[in-house]
């Protein structure tokens, strides 16, 4: 099947607005869009900028807007999306470099304010072996620790948009993993970054987050994130309180 | 104007290698300089699904480091260095406890502990794991460190030279893959992690235009010696069709949990192959057995044998292997229903750099290496799950001695004259550059996917060979389509490594392991040795390749004590 790309050609160096580009691709029920755009790239037109890397939706390199979506191109397949016509764009909510590739700066740089690393001063066991920890508060980090920051939540996030400033699904969800994780100790210190007035509080419940290629309950999080700040503040936040959460299973 | 960097020690790669040796330099107090080809954090490691060995004993306390070791180098048909394969086991658990102290999200037993699970052809279970995303996991972990150190990336910064002088390397050449920007580095020691070059061949569980064997190469143009290049491990399940994801590894747990192997007729071959076993044989054996089979015209219709599961309990299936249900749903096959068209796949190197097996430093000063690019660990086949653990310890260890070694030598600045050589190099690969190059990347795959795949002979080799010599007279033509400098610089690595395992294969008289010769189908005592490779140049100033073999050491009494007399019943342990 013939199925026709329309491509936002773009440099930030020497363009001042985007024209777009028409290319025809042969597809067959098992191409990607990220198949098509190496076809584009080997067969048809080697300027044309992307980014890719595992290919297989492990890394998160190829996050890009697909007929108003953010998706993973290399998870995507053309066919599944019922349309001859299918036009791409760069995730939403960055500036552009080239072509479908944004400039993730600001993105990693609010990860890096998460203190995206166990800090933990439960002494090690002095036998040199590892920490315990039970199978179950083993579960309750595991889905969030697949975040491989393709960038597809905090660029979809219409907060994210008009305030370039808050931390974005992304990084919160990155401290999410680790307040919930029961080797880590610092939760007052993460508690306190993602409470502050570029933190949790701009999250408007819109929850176009939680459409996550890996699954992950972004909106969700920031909102069990909110709870967490609140029972510190009125001093139960030792106690564990069951709260109904709807995180999808693994 | 030509960007510089400076540091003590340069690593090449962003994988688990690279990273974990970065990790140990900086914690030496030494400025370290990662630089990847590829966004940080996206590397091959990512790919690795099944697990870390470490001999824990915590799941079965009769495992011990030298029972570890023991199987590593019985199931690499004892052509691994001992002394390697030792250290290895003995440090695998600290690998661990380092990980696990770094918050990786282990699988946990009910009593807290790291739980361990059955993995091929082990005694015992020792493969820890996070669900089937362990590799990612890594990633994830040590990424956060070097994060936390703050540790500077280069990323999507491709290296084409070595820089080296007075027989020691000083640094590196490269440039931006954006904008083909040049720069240097100047650095007193050099850590290649950069993985195999399993892209030589046409089918392979890698990447697209991923794993070209762009560290050998580098390593091969200052003098620094191959070993093992033989040895290629081929995965006996890789997807056959469509041909978009043709490579894509099956995992071997689709057999571990009762996958069954059929032919044209319907007949369970591998009765004749392994009888006792059957589909729980070694990778080596059950790649040969799918091979011959379609080799024989008793394949399917895409060229491949049938894999099928259907037999169990459909709940069962989508419980235990719902990666596989989903890989296949989306091409259409329901596995709780159908059988799988499979077929062998190029998988891993298990050559590369020759290292010293304490300090991971190659025959050149200041140059080591860690990781899928070095030889020696895995002999003539590579246990499942040894291979993360073979990054952790061996990138500590090369990060450790790189350390030493930048203690104790002066810098030594990068001269005017080097840079201009490498700059001329580059000049002239980007006169060869098209997309010309791609299609002679898709010739030379073949060509060794059939010269030197799951079966070689002479005749094959020599005829790829041949073709391989033309090809690489074409690559040097002048091209006039549009520049792609990495793809005419990954083509002549892989043409350089391609022609390094053809010659090695050529060399070795035996069938072993991965290593399987039609014309010579017995494995001969004598041949327990490795083939080394060493670069020379010819009067041409082109680079060759000399070999010779070396002896084997013998495994230490430890060691010798626990191999395994009697082959055992692998039935229930081969879990992925």
């Amino acid at each position: 099947m013939k199925v026709t790309f329309r491509v936002p050609r773009f440099d930030a160096a020497t363009d001042f607005t985007a024209k777009y580009q028409i290319y025809h691709v042969e597809v067959t029920p098992y191409t990607t869009i990220l198949d098509a755009l190496n076809i584009i790239k080997e067969e048809q037109d080697s300027t044309l900028a992307f980014r890719r890397g595992s290919q297989s939706g492990i890394d998160g390199s190829c996050g890009m807007m697909v007929n108003g979506r953010n998706r993973l191109a290399s998870t995507t397949r053309v066919m599944g999306l019922n349309a001859t016509e299918i036009a791409l764009g760069p995730l939403p909510g960055f500036p552009v470099i080239r072509d479908l590739v944004v400039d993730f700066d600001s993105f990693f740089a609010k990860d890096a304010v998460m203190l995206p690393y166990l800090v933990t001063d439960i002494a090690k066991p002095e036998d040199g072996k590892e920490r315990l920890q039970s199978p179950k508060d083993a579960n309750r980090i595991a889905l969030a620790a697949t975040c491989n920051q393709c960038g597809c939540c905090t660029s979809a996030c219409p907060v994210h948009w008009s305030n370039g400033e808050y931390y974005g699904p992304s990084a919160l969800t990155r401290a999410y993993r680790f307040v919930e994780d029961s080797r880590d100790t610092a939760i007052k210190a993460r508690l306190e970054i993602v409470g502050s007035e570029t933190g949790v509080w701009r999250c408007h419940t819109i929850f176009n987050c939680s459409e996550c290629p890996k699954s992950i309950p972004n909106g969700e999080n920031i909102q069990a994130l909110k709870r967490k700040i609140m029972l510190n503040k009125i001093g139960l936040g030792r106690i564990e309180v069951k709260v109904a959460r709807t995180e999808a299973t693994v | 104007m030509r960007q510089r960097y400076t540091s003590d020690v340069l690593v090449i790669g962003t994988g688990g290698a690279g990273l974990r040796a970065a990790i140990e330099l900086h914690d030496q107090g030494l400025k370290v300089l990662l630089v990847g080809k590829r966004p940080k954090a996206d590397a091959h490691t990512v790919l690795a699904a099944g697990g870390i060995n470490a001999a824990l004993a915590t799941v079965d306390p009769e495992d011990t480091w030298a029972i570890h070791a023991a199987d590593t180098l019985q199931e690499g048909r004892m052509l691994g260095d001992p002394r390697m394969v030792e250290l290895l086991c003995q440090q695998a658990p600290q690998a661990i406890a380092e990980l696990e102290a770094w918050g990786m999200p282990f699988a946990r037993t009910s009593t807290g502990l790291i739980d361990q699970r059955y993995f091929g052809a082990h005694r015992y279970r020792r493969t820890c794991f996070v669900g089937d995303y362990t590799g990612l996991e890594i990633i994830n972990a040590l990424m956060r460190e070097v994060e936390r150190r703050q540790i500077p990336i280069l990323e999507r910064a491709y290296i084409s030279d070595l820089l080296h002088t007075g027989n020691r390397v000083n640094g590196a050449y490269g440039f931006w893959l954006a904008d083909q920007r040049q720069f240097v580095i100047e650095s007193n020691a050099v850590i290649l992690a950069t993985g195999g070059h399993i892209h030589i061949y046409q089918r392979s569980s890698s990447r697209r235009r991923e794993n070209t064997g762009d560290g050998m190469a580098l390593g091969l143009h200052v003098g620094a010696h191959l070993a093992d290049m033989e040895l290629v491990q081929f995965h006996p399940s890789g997807m056959i069709f469509p041909h978009e994801l043709a490579g894509t590894l099956v995992t071997e747990a689709v057999r571990g949990e009762g996958g069954q192997l059929y032919n044209r007729h319907g007949e369970r071959f591998m009765q004749r192959y392994d009888a006792e076993r059957m589909e729980l044989s070694t990778r080596d054996r059950v790649a040969l057995a799918n091979y011959t089979e379609i080799m024989a015209g008793r394949g399917s219709e895409h060229g491949g044998v049938w894999l099928d599961i259907s037999h169990m309990p459909a709940s069962l299936i989508r419980e235990r292997l719902p990666r596989m249900v989903e890989q296949f749903q989306a091409v259409g096959v329901d596995i709780t229903r159908e059988a799988m068209q499979i077929a062998p796949t190029a998988h891993y190197s298990m050559g590369g750099l020759k290292v010293d097996p304490f300090s991971h430093a190659t025959n050149v000063a200041g140059l080591y290496a860690a990781g899928e690019v070095t030889a020696g660990v895995h002999g003539a086949n590579r246990l499942g799950g040894n291979s993360l653990a073979e990054i952790l310890v061996f990138g500590r260890i090369a990060g450790q001695h790189a350390a030493e070694y930048v203690r104790q030598h002066s810098e030594q600045p990068v001269q005017a004259a080097q840079i201009q050589q490498a700059a001329e190099r580059l000049a002239w690969a980007s006169q060869q550059a098209g997309d010309f190059q791609r299609s002679l990347i898709d010739q030379l795959q073949q060509l060794v996917w059939h010269g030197a795949g799951v079966v070689r002979n002479e005749q094959t080799l020599e005829a790829s060979l041949d073709q391989l010599h033309t090809l690489r007279s074409q690559s040097q033509q002048r091209s006039v389509g549009p520049a792609d400098l990495a793809a005419s610089l990954d083509l002549q690595s892989m043409l350089l490594t391609a022609e390094a395992t053809i010659l090695a294969a050529l060399m070795r008289p035996e069938s072993r392991g991965a290593h399987q010769r039609s014309d010579f189908p017995a494995t001969d005592p004598l041949w327990q040795r490795t083939i080394v490779i060493k670069p020379y140049r010819d009067q041409t100033e082109q680079l060759r390749l000399e070999l010779t073999t070396e002896l084997i050491p013998t495994a230490s009494e430890d060691v010798q004590a626990a191999f395994n007399q009697q082959e055992y019943s692998v039935a229930g342990r081969l879990v992925e």
